[in-house]
């Protein structure tokens, strides 16, 4: 597909063809099944107009709308809404937020994988353009004109030829009356008109944050509930052999230890187990844990140590794996090399621990009928994925889901470990023995002690150079636990969804390509971390070309640029590769974007400049959750190796823009948290026990240590929306380690920097 | 652990907490048996600073102050730092839209606050310093250093 | 690090006269009149030897540091948080020591130790970090660098709740390995012998 064809794609004028063949066809059904007598989740009265889950405006002309995707600070609690308020015309002063409950109807309200936006932008549409066409029809029967001359805008329907005008309030009766139309007889406000999208607005939460007012999931309180906190096996696996809870009983404000049952293999989602200890205050729980005495049987992990796991796994990279992507036949090429053109290196990154500044924490009750059965749960939580937490809580208690309701609040940060429940069945499995609301909340040791890894990794690259030191073939290999030792015991293999994460699709163009993966088992609970498997692949495949430019003597941003070669559309034609979960044809990988992106860093950054000694420039570029973001970032390295990051620069192509400075937010946000992971991230373990436990020896950058200046430019698109919130960590930490060789001729091949000598003299 | 009466002073307002152990950290006397939960948990161990309270106008860390040791100290919490979000900290978190998530931003306004208080024009070595014992896990921090140097600048940019 | 002492004339002599400023005892040698029998000095420079080995214990030097940041644990390394000593050494506007540290020590281990007089830095001029033995006898017996004569020292190391609490850190830090008897007794053994100062040898 051309770039001229894609954009055609996106016009507003072909925007029915979108809506039929994408994603947004589930739309139609929301706003059918609305029109019905179906529960609807903004629980209007019949005086309200309520054309569709998403929409419900009251007689006083006040737009309800329902925010179903979690916010955990991307902003995307107001960006769907203000979608909404577009087109039906709405002005944002008479709009409710309102957040949804986990429901189905909604679609998915996993809010993960950067696609809230791309997933969304089409069916809010549909929800506030639906809404408006059933008004204007109100109105124009009202008046007996037609209604292709009615308009609704600021919060009204207008006939311009009389320049006559009908409030919201005034039209709430009568739209009511008017068929739901459907979406082929909608049409939608052109990006001039609108008013919310593509423009600055605070978030909707704004006020409530400053002034501590904001209701986040730790937060939560029903009448009579009990604080818990649950002491759990140092080591995956372990159950409860004994505890002896004398003392904690004794405790001033301790109410009950309860045990909770330990998980059946897989653990997915389930809650981990343990003994929880359940008190009138936090603190009460918390003294009362520090007193219980817990016995743990031995666990097949009991002797994982991640430092020696590190070594197995950079060996597993250098035998032949499976393959996973071919071009040519790179395995001939370095079979027959000169070993003087071989060129190879191998890059290794550790666990991680989300550390949301809320932990994991939830409250629920548990309603049950006169035999003492459970009948009803009602959860609140921060959690990215209020189904999934449906689904879990269903399973485990052996309810349907549609008695269990789950309420979002909002979530201290999320980063992926919200995604999973387990913490909100464990709130549900107390307050079910509790017989009242509990709250349970883990503390940070709890956080970074029983997380979700992101997981450890290998990456071995070798490439074949010719006399101009470009790569003739090219071989990589990742080996990492997988995900789905999460959901299937005993996962070993990478899968499609691991190496689509910017590994099978690498952008560069090598006449001979293999792409492969090595095995490796999990031993602590692996789980997904903002962009997930691009940490570890964009930090070897954008470290890599940097190297190779150094030993061809080349500038490494025109190397790149060379690599990348001609703008085409990437051939990924018989990859399994998911394309996070968007097909190519929509999505294609568009290397042109990717240059562009890379180019424009480049001059934002000023480039060509030669930094003295102690000072650099590093380059990184790479596609992610169906955008283009290249990053420069400049150290300063003193001589003994103390380390700064004066300057960072971000170009993002992320097709068509909501809200344009929380995605500058998200940039800003992702090389922090990029900071964070390359100069501190790393879990370990010993005997099978993570060894950190709170920010003392898992540090996160602060204010003085963050970098310093961070500027920003998004490329103005009409293309399709693209991912954001994760976009912007996989190009820093590789962009910061070319920074660091150019400023001190070290190479960085493993990450984190902390404890690593960048000295130089 | 003795149980007794202990008297907070929190946003202008005597409380009274019977029974109340006085090991308790402030800020879990506030959350769980005040109700103010404007105040954060984040790392227990004054760490992350999202439990950053005034007291007697120093900013102080409420996971590790005991509330046995506040009698006649006067605590200011968020939600006491103004009536109405009118700090000049909050206009300026609102002017620059520092917040993501939000669940640092108290502890980081009320940490700012101190520091203004005494330094009412800070440089951007008094915000490394004044402002280093809150984390960000968002990472907000270029916006809170612009916010800081707006509201020491009374509102302009 | 060497233990070894020097107990020449000539080194005794030297040190007695560079004690002249720090005289506060009437019952303490005056240089003046100053003649150390051999074994007395024998026994003073032992006593400063156990002095010095508490003094550049981590609990003692981590908050006598060289230059205006704190140090922390065993290693000694700078204090995170990007802590500053601040005007009056205790902190600066928003980072403040008591902002953290309390009146006494916290239950857990990594949470911030507290003392009943406030948590604070040494003076600037009062650093052991880096000192020898003969930098750090004679900076102690110099008022204008310790801010006491010899009585106020003597009582800042016997009763001062921020040194004894090196001896009761509280959980996860080791306590000074000395009892804190028999530091105060070889203080003031040392003073009273006219705080003799090991040589520049025993440094290494």
């Amino acid at each position: 597909m051309s770039t001229r064809e894609h954009e055609a794609k996106w016009a507003p004028a072909l925007s029915r063809r979108t809506f039929l063949g994408g994603l947004a066809a589930g739309s139609f059904v929301l706003v059918s099944e609305a029109n019905g007598a179906v529960r609807h989740l903004l629980s209007p009265s019949a005086e309200t107009f309520a054309p569709n889950l998403f929409l419900a405006i009251d007689p006083t002309g006040q737009v309800s709308i329902l925010a179903h995707r979690s916010e955990m600070g991307t902003g995307i609690r107001t960006a769907l809404p203000m979608v909404v308020a577009d087109e039906l015309g709405a002005d944002w002063e008479r709009v409710t937020i309102r957040q949804a409950i986990g429901d189905e109807r909604l679609g998915s309200q996993n809010t993960d994988g950067s696609r809230s936006i791309r997933r969304f932008f089409e069916p809010m549409r549909v929800a506030g353009a639906s809404a408006r066409w059933m008004l204007e029809r109100a109105a124009a029967q009202s008046w007996g004109v037609d209604p292709s001359e009615c308009r609704a805008q600021d919060h009204g329907v207008e006939h311009a030829p009389s320049g006559r005008r009908l409030d919201f309030a005034d039209l709430v009766e009568a739209a009511q009356g008017i068929e739901v139309p459907s979406p082929e007889e909608l049409s939608y406000r052109a990006p001039e008109e609108r008013r919310y999208v593509g423009r600055n607005h605070p978030i909707a939460d704004l006020d409530a944050i400053v002034t501590g007012k904001a209701v986040f999931g730790i937060d939560a309180r029903r009448e009579g509930q009990l604080f818990a906190v649950v002491e759990r096996s140092p080591v995956l696996g372990g159950r409860v052999a004994s505890f002896d809870d004398t003392a904690t009983r004794k405790v001033p404000g301790v109410v009950d230890v309860l045990e909770i049952p330990a998980f059946e293999a897989p653990h997915g989602f389930q809650a981990l187990g343990g003994v929880a200890v359940l008190a009138n205050s936090t603190w009460a729980a918390l003294s009362g844990r520090r007193a219980l005495e817990v016995q743990w049987t031995p666990s097949d992990h009991g002797s994982y140590d991640s430092r020696e796991f590190g070594h197995a796994l950079a060996a597993e990279t250098h035998r032949e794996g499976k393959l996973w992507r071919e071009v040519g036949d790179a395995r001939a090429q370095l079979r027959n090399a000169p070993a003087d053109s071989v060129v190879s290196a191998d890059y290794s990154l550790p666990h991680l621990a989300h550390a949301s500044m809320e932990p994991p924490c939830a409250l629920a009750i548990v309603h049950k009928d006169e035999s003492g059965k459970p009948t009803a749960i009602e959860a609140w939580a921060p959690t990215q994925n209020p189904q999934a937490a449906q689904d879990q809580l269903a399973a485990t208690f052996e309810l349907p889901k549609e008695s269990i309701t789950v309420h979002v609040t909002l979530l201290g940060g999320g980063f992926g470990r919200k995604s999973k429940p387990d913490f909100i069945v464990e709130a549900a499995l107390l307050a079910k023995e509790a017989d009242r609301p509990v709250h349970v909340t883990w503390t940070r040791e709890d956080d970074i002690r029983h997380d979700y890894y992101h997981t450890v990794a290998a990456v071995h690259m070798r490439a074949v150079v010719d006399d101009d030191g470009m790569p003739q073939a090219w071989l990589q290999r990742s080996a990492f636990p997988p995900i789905f030792s999460t959901f299937v015991p005993g996962s070993r293999n990478a899968s499609p969804l691991e190496m689509g994460l910017g590994f099978t699709d690498l952008p560069y163009d090598v006449p001979h390509l293999r792409v492969e993966s090595g095995q490796a088992d999990a031993h602590v609970r692996i789980g997904w971390l903002r962009s997930v498997a691009h940490v570890y692949h964009a930090f070897a495949v954008c470290s890599f070309p940097d190297e190779l430019a150094h030993r061809a003597g080349r500038d490494p941003y025109e190397y790149l640029m060379d690599l990348l070669g001609a703008p085409r559309l990437l051939d990924l034609e018989g990859v399994e590769y998911p394309n996070h979960d968007e097909p190519l044809e929509r999505y294609p990988f568009d290397v042109g974007r990717l240059r562009n992106v890379t180019e424009r860093v480049a001059r934002m950054a000023d480039w060509a400049r030669k930094p003295p000694r102690g000072r650099g420039l590093g380059i990184a570029c790479h596609r992610s959750f169906l955008s283009y973001c290249a990053n420069v970032v400049e150290v300063e390295v003193s001589a003994d190796g103390t380390l700064s990051i004066p300057n960072v620069w971000v170009v993002l192509d992320a097709g068509s823009i909501v809200s344009p400075d929380r995605v500058l937010a998200q940039m800003e946000g992702a090389a922090v948290f990029g900071a964070s992971l390359a100069l501190y991230g790393e879990i370990t373990a010993r005997n099978g026990a993570i060894e950190q436990s709170n920010f003392h020896d898992y540090p996160m950058t602060r204010i003085y240590d963050a970098p310093r200046n961070i500027h920003v430019e998004i490329v103005e698109s009409e293309e399709l929306p693209a991912g954001v919130g994760e976009v912007g960590v996989p190009p820093f930490a590789p962009a910061l380690a070319n920074a660091i060789f150019a400023a001190t001729g070290r190479r960085i091949r493993k990450l984190p920097l902390a404890g690593q000598d960048l000295s130089w003299a | 652990m003795s149980a007794n009466k202990i008297t907070l002073n929190v946003n202008g307002t005597r409380h009274e907490l019977e029974d109340a152990d006085p090991q308790m950290p402030l800020l879990w006397a506030l959350r769980d048996a005040l109700g103010m939960t404007g105040t954060k948990f984040g790392c227990g161990i004054a760490q992350c600073g999202a439990c950053t309270v005034h007291v007697d106008g120093r900013a102080t860390r409420s996971c590790v102050t005991p509330i046995g040791t506040l009698a006649d100290r006067s605590i200011t919490t968020i939600e006491g730092l103004s009536s109405d979000g009118s700090h000049p900290l909050q206009k300026a978190w609102a002017q620059h839209g520092v917040p993501q998530c939000g669940y640092c931003q108290a502890g980081q306004i009320m940490s700012a606050a101190a520091l203004l208080a005494k330094t009412p024009k800070p440089t951007d070595e008094d915000i490394d310093r004044g402002m280093g014992g809150n984390i960000c896990r968002c990472g907000t921090y270029t916006r809170i250093r612009a916010a800081i140097h707006t509201a020491a600048k009374g509102g302009r940019q | 690090m060497s233990k070894t002492i020097l107990t020449g004339t000539t080194l005794a002599l030297g040190s007695l006269l560079l004690f002249a400023c720090a005289q506060g005892s009437k019952e303490r040698r005056s240089p003046a009149t100053a003649s150390l029998l051999a074994s007395e000095l024998v026994e003073a420079q032992a006593a400063f030897e156990l002095v010095y080995d508490v003094l550049q214990h981590p609990r003692c030097l981590n908050c006598h540091p060289a230059g205006d940041r704190p140090l922390q644990y065993d290693a000694g390394r700078a204090h995170s948080m990007n802590v500053v000593r601040g005007p009056d050494d205790r902190g600066v506007p928003g980072m403040r020591c008591d902002g953290c540290h309390g009146t006494s020590n916290a239950p857990l281990p990594h949470m911030p130790p507290g003392v009943s007089s406030g948590w604070r830095l040494a003076p600037r001029e009062m650093v052991f970090e880096g000192r020898s033995r003969a930098e750090l006898a004679l900076q102690l017996m110099d008022p204008k660098l310790s801010h006491m004569d010899g009585e106020q020292l003597l009582e800042h190391v016997a009763h001062d709740p921020l040194v004894q609490w090196g001896w009761n850190p509280g959980p996860g830090r080791d306590p000074v390995p000395v009892p804190h008897e028999d530091f105060v007794d070889a203080f003031r053994t040392w003073l009273d012998a006219g705080a003799p100062t090991p040589t520049e040898e025993a440094r290494r």
